[in-house]
């Protein structure tokens, strides 16, 4: 294990935005730490590069206890949402910094800059200052700066977050595929799911300063260890006694199998290839919940002959992924 | 505000080339000139170290009593120019409080340059400081920087340009002061007479061309000292 957090505690005031985290991460791997804004997973990065400190518990990485290091000793590199470019200096000089520090020989540190410059494809703009790229741009160089000094691990606090849709989606496809070359342990904050999803090998969903899940994306969003996960990985709705994803509910048009829900449409929107329902269940099944929410595929639901104010039978699929419902979510 | 200036270098070739060498060549002027200008580069060198530390004490750390502090550094902006003498002579005078006679000595002069400059620095740095992205000290130390690196290296180049500034600010006011200084100095030729006094004097006796001589000069170290101070600052925060 790469990364192994112990029984880790922080409080700001009365507020834990840590409490007794515990996590392993592997070698090698690329990790999402998912969850909410403020559900504590960038203090986790932070404490893990030494950045803020854990009140108690300890942090080691790659079997060295740095509870006690401070950043400049623990060899990671740090990713920051805005950049924290070094703005009067060049694009080679910010990536060169790290390489200067430890006194590296220049024709090595040259040597070096150009490969990292290289591979983030920006060796056009070597010379250029920061304040002359784009914000995609700037954030490559900041983690070729971060891969300059070749840290045991490296870690991003929501690299992308301050990049605007299209640059995102472009970025995180070329961080995994960055990944795929060098193999360097890589941790990174997320609060989308959708970049959790597409990138991780693995995910630590983190909320309320608590460890919710720990899995791959499948294993997630298949087997939901709670309401939570289940909620934040992906839509879902209630039936009855369960909750469950909407493409999970099975619609027919007469009352069939056993425990069945009775209910009438009272919404229908085509979306592409997608049709969404909303089903009002009959009084004495619905108990004043919301409407269900089903999504059927648009052939499914016009052999079902289904339109607004049809009378529909809803049940849980067969093999659907559920959990149980907590009262007044 | 180019005429007044023209007017001034007109006027002061009043009385020819000669005139003008003469006027400065005097050793009473010439000691006042060194006195001023020595003496206003020792305080803006004292205001650059000091001035910087004083901001970044208000900026980063916390203590009681910040505030007012943070007040009092205006105190020099606010005090008519006279009563600042008049305080320092109350202080620093015969008969001393604190046992320190300093009053008609080059000390004297030093002490009034250094108390009304103080808040240039300070305040043209502050904002500075106050604005640094704290991520960028982060990602320093995070790549192995030391505090000391990454004062010199990331924190100083980003202050520079403020700092010169303030250093020529400074280094204006104090060429230029009078009344903090008048009553404190003493004015005596040779060894506390200031170059604002002597000009005084030029005019008072009617020699309104070598106060106008004396001034061009002022006039043209004033401007090589703020082309080197932007020299300086261009240096430094490209070096990084």
């Amino acid at each position: 294990m790469s990364i192994e957090v112990t029984n880790v505690t922080k409080k700001y005031g009365d507020f834990y935005a840590l409490d007794d985290v515990s996590v392993s991460l592997p070698t090698g791997q690329l990790t999402a730490l998912l969850g909410p804004s403020g559900g504590g997973k960038s203090t986790l990065l932070r404490i893990i590069a030494g950045l803020d400190t854990a009140d108690s518990g300890s942090v080691a990485i790659e079997g060295t206890n740095a509870t006690k290091l401070p950043p400049q000793k623990r060899n990671v590199g740090f990713v920051f949402q805005h950049y924290a470019v070094f703005k009067h200096m060049t694009v080679a000089k910010n990536v060169a910094f790290g390489l200067e520090i430890r006194k590296t020989p220049k024709a090595e540190v040259k040597r070096r800059v150009g490969e990292l410059l290289e591979l983030v494809h920006l060796s056009q703009f070597a010379d250029r200052l920061p304040s002359q790229l784009s914000g995609g741009q700037r954030q490559r160089m900041a983690l070729a700066r971060a891969l300059a000094v070749e840290p045991t691990v490296l870690l991003l606090d929501e690299p992308f977050g301050a990049l605007d849709a299209k640059v995102r989606k472009e970025l995180r496809e070329w961080l995994r595929r960055l990944h795929d070359e060098v193999h360097v342990t890589t941790v990174f904050v997320t609060h989308d799911q959708e970049e959790a999803m597409e990138v991780a090998d693995e995910i630590v969903v983190i909320n309320q300063g608590r460890v919710e899940q720990v899995g791959s994306p499948d294993q997630l969003y298949d087997e939901p260890a709670s309401d939570f996960v289940m909620g934040f990985l992906g839509e879902v709705t209630r039936l009855g006694p369960v909750r469950l994803r909407p493409h999970d509910v099975d619609v027919v048009v007469e009352p069939g199998r056993s425990g069945s829900f009775p209910g009438t449409v009272t919404r229908m929107l085509r979306v592409g290839f997608e049709v969404r329902l909303q089903v009002e269940l009959d009084p004495e099944f619905s108990r004043g919940d919301e409407p269900v929410s089903v999504v059927l595929s648009r052939g499914h639901a016009r052999a079902l002959d289904i339109e607004l104010g049809s009378k529909v039978w809803l049940s849980a699929a067969v093999g659907a992924v559920t959990v149980p419902a907590m009262v007044a979510v | 505000m180019l005429v007044p200036l023209t007017a001034i270098v007109a006027t002061s070739a009043g009385r020819g080339w000669s005139g003008y060498i003469d006027t400065l060549t005097n050793p009473q002027t010439m000691a006042a000139i060194q006195l001023t200008v020595g003496q206003a580069a020792l305080v803006t060198g004292l205001n650059v170290v000091m001035g910087t530390l004083i901001a970044w004490v208000l900026v980063r750390d916390r203590f009681w009593g910040k505030r007012i502090l943070d007040v009092v550094i205006d105190i020099p902006f606010a005090l008519p120019t006279i009563v600042a003498g008049l305080v320092l002579l109350g202080l620093y005078g015969n008969g001393s409080p604190i046992g320190l006679d300093w009053a008609y000595t080059e000390r004297a002069v030093m002490l009034a340059l250094a108390f009304v400059t103080l808040p240039f620095i300070v305040r043209t740095v502050q904002p500075v400081l106050e604005e640094l992205d704290h991520d960028v000290e982060e990602a320093a130390a995070s790549l192995g920087a030391k505090r000391l690196t990454i004062f010199r290296r990331i924190i100083l180049p980003s202050l520079v340009p403020a700092i010169t500034a303030g250093a020529a600010l400074a280094f204006a006011r104090a060429i230029a002061e009078y009344g903090s200084l008048v009553l404190l100095s003493g004015n005596k030729p040779f060894s506390t007479e200031v170059v604002s006094v002597r000009v005084l004097s030029f005019i008072e006796n009617g020699s309104t061309e070598s106060a106008a001589a004396v001034a061009s000069l002022m006039l043209a170290v004033a401007l090589v000292v703020i082309v080197l101070l932007d020299i300086v600052q261009r240096r430094v925060s490209r070096r990084g």
